[in-house]
């Protein structure tokens, strides 16, 4: 199955690391150019060399993900730099926090403004390109309950339920709107590696819930997010993608 | 990732140079020095009866009248406060029939050995001897307790057996300089806890004395502190080394969230973690700069601290058996005795002190708790030490055992066993 990737210009917000730089990297592999946003300068880089290196454009920009000038200036130069834009995956996240004030504070401008935020700076040339698609990265920790009341988990639900009005109202404009809730997600430098060594019973007892008694590899995600993305998922509209190893209890009906 | 380091020139009290690393060979450290009955009689003849010892905290012994009872080895000594405000130490034995004089601590007008009444003033001299007419060669020509020397310094009250001793600070030098900054004396104490182990008493100081073995057994400290790359200073017979904290090691990938243990540190400064835009690495020097800024309205003196003091574990051992985690906010101080006869057993004593905000309420003073290893918790990373340590000891004993087989990361082991020897002389 073609994917039809090849040629299309996509943007992954926080595409340095972890799940969304596996998702911009098959991106490219698939012929794509891409452009990323993060914070460490050093990981941009090193991102963006391994792009290039399947032959396609790549750039990428640091930033603070609560700055909204700077998410809409990047998302400005990447469309100014391309020439255009047909893909957005919303992946920056500030990650777990606690049930403290600042925390709300900081996943609803980092994970839900960063998105809102590069969605409108995008909307113009999404609606000008042909294959349109706007990925939204939640969590399944929005659908299900899970370590503790916090922000992030809740944010992110806000997320989800914003993609879905979101998809219904650009779908006449040409542009698919989807959502994907990865389940705990391993990769060098993700917080479970840390949680595994640092607070080996939350560890534990992640791993004892899921079914597949594993975590997941940032590439199994980002397979089923590219799919998602591509015109290959052109009756995808408004779908809400659980990619979790079979972590979540609730049926979905 | 490097760590950020103050330099030459930064505003420093404490000495930061990094001390030349002394030529102590490769040679295996002798298992006897850890299980043998014979070496432990010679440590106590030679080492122990001759240097100063760490006896308690200035404030235990505040008052006039202020005493306390510390031991070592077989030998209990009485410290206690002079009306004049100095320090006495004696032997707590009373010169009559052997008896000890007094127990735990209190305060007392005089002591009263409480087998015969016999009672001795503050300054050690005989008081009042019931009967003393029944004594037909008199009293005992000591005169009353037998002294044994004490000094203070910077908190803390130490004793010698050895009559000979050099002063104090001639002892401690050059720790003076590097630790009054941190003004131990304006620090209380909130822990006070007695741990039997069994263990040799060496076999405790080790662990403190090198971080090689955090990817070890405290596996989550490397979210909070850097374990191989740090500067270890070794001095005439102390040592030292600067851990980095409130950073990640080199040894895991730097995180997107900010690990519990700083977030933790940041909190207590009161730095809003969910506030900080910036790397986990580059927490540390934010929360150097923060403390810096803000310390005096949180009630905090930090002016004799550098900015690496304000976050980071200058760690400290003074020869014997003092090992001291210092710290801008707190002091976690561990002092490691002998066992009376078994070279298998020691007591691990545990005393923090923590610095007080302007106007804040002293908190109630802790009771010296004793117990045995495993009866209660200190906490999750002693516990992981003190878990391991017996097996440590047991391992000794084994026929396939020789000794210990130290590398670099280890130098302050191989220091203290240099020190050690220059005092013991021959295995």
């Amino acid at each position: 199955m073609d994917l039809g990737l090849k040629g299309l210009k996509a943007a992954v917000s926080g595409g340095s690391r972890g799940i969304g730089r596996s998702i911009a990297d098959l991106l490219a592999q698939e012929g794509c150019d891409v452009s990323v946003c993060a914070r460490g300068q050093e990981s941009i880089d090193a991102a963006v060399s391994g792009f290039e290196a399947h032959g396609v454009r790549a750039m990428g920009r640091s930033l603070q993900g609560r700055d909204g000038d700077a998410i809409r200036g990047w998302m400005r130069e990447t469309v100014e730099e391309f020439g255009g834009l047909d893909i957005f995956v919303a992946s920056l996240s500030a990650g777990g926090g606690t049930n403290e004030d600042r925390y709300w504070y900081r996943n609803f401008e980092i994970d839900l403004m960063s998105a809102t935020r590069a969605v409108a700076e995008a909307y113009p040339a999404l609606k000008q390109s042909k294959n349109a698609s706007i990925l939204i990265i939640a969590t399944m920790a929005a659908s299900e309950t899970f370590v503790a009341p916090m922000a992030y988990n809740a944010i992110k639900a806000a997320l989800v339920t914003w993609s879905k009005q979101l998809a219904e109202a650009y779908a006449p404009k040409g542009i698919r709107v989807n959502c994907l809730s990865p389940g705990p997600t391993m990769f060098p430098g993700s917080n479970w590696e840390m949680i595994k060594v640092a607070r080996s019973r939350t560890f534990a007892s992640a791993v004892r819930q899921q079914p597949t008694r594993r975590m997941g590899e940032a590439e199994e995600v980002a397979r089923s997010a590219v799919f998602l993305a591509s015109p290959a998922a052109r009756w995808c509209v408004g779908s809400h993608l659980l990619v979790d190893g079979g972590f979540t209890k609730g049926v979905q009906f | 990732m490097t760590v950020h380091r103050i330099k030459a020139g930064d505003f420093t009290k404490t000495p930061i140079e990094k001390t030349e690393t002394p030529d102590l060979g490769t040679d295996l450290i002798p298992k006897a020095r850890y299980i043998s009955p014979d070496f432990m009689r010679k440590e106590w003849e030679r080492m122990w009866t001759k240097v100063w010892l760490w006896g308690c905290a200035s404030e235990d012994i505040e008052n006039p009248g202020d005493y306390i009872v510390t031991s070592i080895g077989r030998e209990e000594i009485l410290l206690t406060r002079q009306p004049d405000g100095s320090v006495l130490g004696f032997y707590n034995v009373c010169p009559h029939r052997g008896n000890r004089v007094m127990v735990g601590q209190g305060n007392a007008t005089t002591f009263k050995c409480n087998y015969h009444h016999w009672e001795y003033k503050l300054s050690g001299e005989f008081e009042n001897l019931p009967d003393v007419e029944t004594f037909p060669q008199g009293p005992p020509p000591c005169g009353g307790l037998a002294p044994v020397k004490a000094e203070e310094w910077n908190g803390f009250v130490f004793f010698t057996l050895n009559p000979d001793a050099e002063p104090l600070r001639d002892y401690l030098d050059p720790l003076c300089e590097h630790l009054e900054p941190y003004h131990f004396d304006r620090m209380v104490k909130v822990v006070d806890w007695t741990a039997e182990w069994n263990c040799n008493w060496k076999t405790s100081v080790d662990a403190f004395n090198e971080a090689y073995h955090v990817q070890g057994i405290h596996p989550e400290l490397l979210y909070f502190l850097e374990d191989k790359h740090i500067q270890i200073d070794t001095y005439e017979r102390h040592n030292r080394y600067l851990i980095p904290f409130s950073t990640i090691s080199h040894r895991v990938n730097e995180t997107t969230e900010i690990p519990h243990l700083i977030k933790h540190a940041m909190k207590e400064a009161g730095m809003d973690p969910a506030d900080f835009d910036g790397r986990v690495s580059e927490v540390r020097v934010a929360l150097q700069k923060y403390k810096r800024a803000h310390g005096a309205e949180m009630g905090f003196d930090y002016s004799d601290l550098n900015d690496e003091q304000l976050t980071d574990d200058y760690h400290y051992m003074i020869f014997p058996n003092i090992t001291m985690n210092t710290h801008a906010d707190d002091l976690m101080l561990f002092r490691q005795r002998p066992h009376e006869t078994d070279p298998d057993k020691m007591y691990f004593d545990v005393q923090m002190f923590r610095l007080l905000k302007a106007g804040e309420e002293r908190p109630r003073k802790p009771r010296n708790e004793r117990f045995k290893h495993g009866e209660r918790s200190m906490g999750l990373v002693i516990d992981q030490d003190a878990a391991n340590l017996p097996g440590v000891q047991q391992g000794m004993h084994s026929a396939a055992y020789e000794g210990l087989w130290l590398g670099d990361q280890e130098l302050r082991i191989r220091h203290f066993h240099k020190v050690l020897m220059d005092y013991v002389g021959e295995d």
